[in-house]
């Protein structure tokens, strides 16, 4: 009827038209004797509508399954429809000819490899990208690395590095100063034992003096305080001598 | 008549009792959706609500016109100055402020009077719709899973007090796949109705025709598409819904034995409306296909003629030969006559020349033809020439 009619298309949309076009002869509405044949996950049946039930709309459909093989379910068709009008036998076998065929298509793709399609938001992706560039650079993976390489120097695993590009070096004692400062803040408050600690003249550097001089600026306490052996101070590429009575410098030396 | 079948009643749990009830004649009324539609159409008109445009609308001014010779159009403009509206054209249905064209009055014929026998055939027929499956698919109505059509169930569901229990009803009969397509259509309305109290739309679903109302009506009225009528007041808005026959309709028991004395049979008269008579049908049988393969018809007939007989395009025979040859048999000899007769003709005459001119003609070329510029008339010549010295 033309209620299931599409608009673009004389097409059908009733799910148990035959032919799938909007006709008289294929209506399943509009024909009192009817049959398709439909294919439910692989399997063919055909289904039948008679006028004896018509007015029975949730017994109408007769279904019956039909023979894997092709040509013993061609004979079912023909038994089944045997003193049907015409139209409707012929049309039933070619729909389940073709459904046949579709049906090897299917299980034959399915054995190849299936590439799965994933839809792309263009929109998603632009901004992921963005963000993935802004945490990029928020995560200033430099400063990390140079932070973890100055830890690792600190803790000895590198041994005693004497070649320091000029600048990094100047940096990271630049940052020493401004630690120191506030390390010593600290450690004023702090306690602890006082050590001596002798340093090579070699490896006296003007840094050094100022520290030193900072050191001196700040109380005297500060001379006797060490810090903590847990808080390493600066990476200097200094030798130390060790009294053996005081172990608890724990600085590796060279 | 076409015969009346026995139709089952089916109780609240869907389940067919013993009961039966011989389908009411109304069902083997005439089809006839024209009229149908026709009645639906006038009976739609007469719910209106007149409107028109306010009465003084456009002409609450003095504007008169400022004639010609101001080199302005001729339209009555408006008195005055000191503000923008002087000046301004007024009155016509062109001019910004003016009244319309043709405005509309509430004295229009709004309402329609159709013909009682007309209203009632096309209540026979819209209910005689609703017995046919097809058209109530047709119609969109979800009733695959429905046991019978028309669909009858026992006059318990009109004590039905719960929507719950309604909604289990209609679940059990098969009839919810129609409710929940209603349900899935509810949208906002396209248009100004929205502001004006008929914000949303949705589809028409199962109607409910009922005997006697014990409840049923509170029952059901909230699920959504369920519209419920009693029986002696079937209204042809309800059962015809946009004027296309086809309703999805539950009757009651007692609702549907009330049909026969309503509607009448052909045999009897309605009791229940005076003078009333279900419409008689144009054709009895109305199986054009069966009737044409009917004996007495095919007795009256002739033969069919199946010679087909295709006009022949006319070629003249004076330009083809074997249509000259179907005439005139003779034709053919005839020419060939003509052309060997030419072709002596023309060899005598060469041989004539060629003789006077001393020429010993071996085939082809006619050697006489000089500046043509090809190779053998020129060679002949070559040939030609010594000979002649």
């Amino acid at each position: 009827m033309l209620s299931f009619r599409t608009k673009v298309g004389r097409f059908c949309r009733n799910e148990y038209n035959l032919t799938g076009l909007c006709n008289r002869n294929s209506c399943p509405l509009a024909n009192s004797q009817y049959a398709t044949v439909r294919e439910e996950k692989g399997i063919c049946y055909l289904y039948m509508k008679t006028i004896e039930r018509s007015h029975f709309p949730n017994r109408l459909w007769e279904k019956v399954k039909l023979s894997r093989n092709y040509e013993k379910a061609i004979e079912q068709i023909n038994t089944q429809l045997m003193y049907w009008p015409n139209f409707i036998k012929h049309k039933c076998k070619q729909r389940f000819t073709k459904m046949t065929q579709y049906l090897i298509r299917v299980r034959r793709l399915t054995m190849k490899k299936q590439k799965k399609l994933v839809p792309l938001s263009k929109k998603v992706e632009r901004r992921e990208r963005r963000r993935e560039a802004k945490a990029l650079v928020a995560a200033q993976v430099d400063r990390a690395i140079e932070k973890e390489l100055l830890d690792r120097l600190k803790k000895g695993t590198y041994g005693d590095i004497y070649n320091f590009p000029a600048h990094a070096f100047d940096k990271a004692l630049d940052k020493e100063g401004e630690e120191d400062e506030e390390e010593e803040e600290e450690e004023d408050e702090q306690e602890s034992e006082g050590e001596v600690e002798y340093v090579a003249e070699d490896e006296f550097e003007e840094s050094d003096i100022s520290d030193l001089e900072d050191m001196d600026a700040e109380s005297s306490s500060e001379d006797d305080t060490e810090k903590p052996p847990a808080i390493p101070k600066k990476k200097r590429p200094r030798v130390e001598i060790e009294y053996e009575q005081e172990p608890s410098t724990s600085r590796t030396t060279s | 008549m076409a015969a009346r079948p026995l139709v089952t009643v089916y109780d609240e749990k869907c389940e067919a009792t013993k009961s039966t009830v011989r389908l009411p004649a109304v069902f083997r009324a005439q089809i006839r959706p024209d009229i149908v539609s026709f009645v639906h159409f006038q009976m739609l008109k007469n719910t209106q609500q007149p409107y028109a445009v306010a009465e003084k609308a456009g002409h609450q001014t003095s504007a008169e016109s400022w004639g010609t010779g101001r080199a302005v159009a001729r339209i009555p403009r408006v008195r005055g100055g000191g503000t923008h509206r002087s000046g301004q054209g007024a009155f016509g249905n062109m001019c910004r402020g003016g009244r319309m064209f043709a405005p509309t009055k509430t004295w229009r014929r709004w309402h329609r009077r159709i013909n009682i026998t007309q209203r009632r055939y096309a209540i026979c027929s819209a209910v005689a719709a609703t017995g046919v499956p097809s058209l109530i698919l047709a119609k969109g109505h979800r009733i695959e899973q429905v046991p019978e059509v028309p669909l009858v169930m026992s006059d318990k569901i009109q004590e039905l007090k719960k929507t719950r229990e309604a909604v289990k009803l209609l679940k059990s009969v098969g009839a919810w796949p129609d409710v929940q397509r209603c349900i899935d259509s509810k949208r906002l309305r396209p248009g100004k109705g929205k502001m004006r109290n008929r914000r949303r739309i949705m589809k028409r679903g199962p109607l409910i025709v009922y005997g006697k109302n014990d409840g049923i009506t509170r029952a059901f009225r909230n699920i959504p598409g369920v519209t419920l009528i009693k029986v002696d007041r079937l209204n042809l808005l309800k059962i015809a819904p946009g004027g296309h026959v086809g309703r999805f309709i539950i009757w009651t028991e007692g609702a549907f034995r009330q049909l026969d004395e309503i509607y009448g049979n052909w045999s009897k008269k309605s009791a229940a409306k005076k003078d009333f008579n279900l419409p008689m049908p144009k054709m009895t049988n109305s199986d054009l296909s069966r009737l044409l393969r009917a004996e007495e018809i095919q007795r009256a007939l002739r033969t069919p003629r199946k010679r087909i007989v295709r006009s022949t395009m006319k070629k003249n025979p004076l330009k083809n030969l074997n249509l000259m040859v179907k005439l005139n048999p003779a034709a053919a000899m005839l020419k060939r006559r003509a052309i060997m007769q030419e072709m002596k003709r023309k060899k005598a005459r060469q041989a004539k020349v060629d003789k006077k001119r001393g020429v010993v003609k071996d085939t082809k070329p006619k050697g006489k033809a000089p500046a043509k510029g090809k190779a053998k008339p020129a060679a002949a010549a070559k040939k030609e020439q010594p000979k002649k010295k």
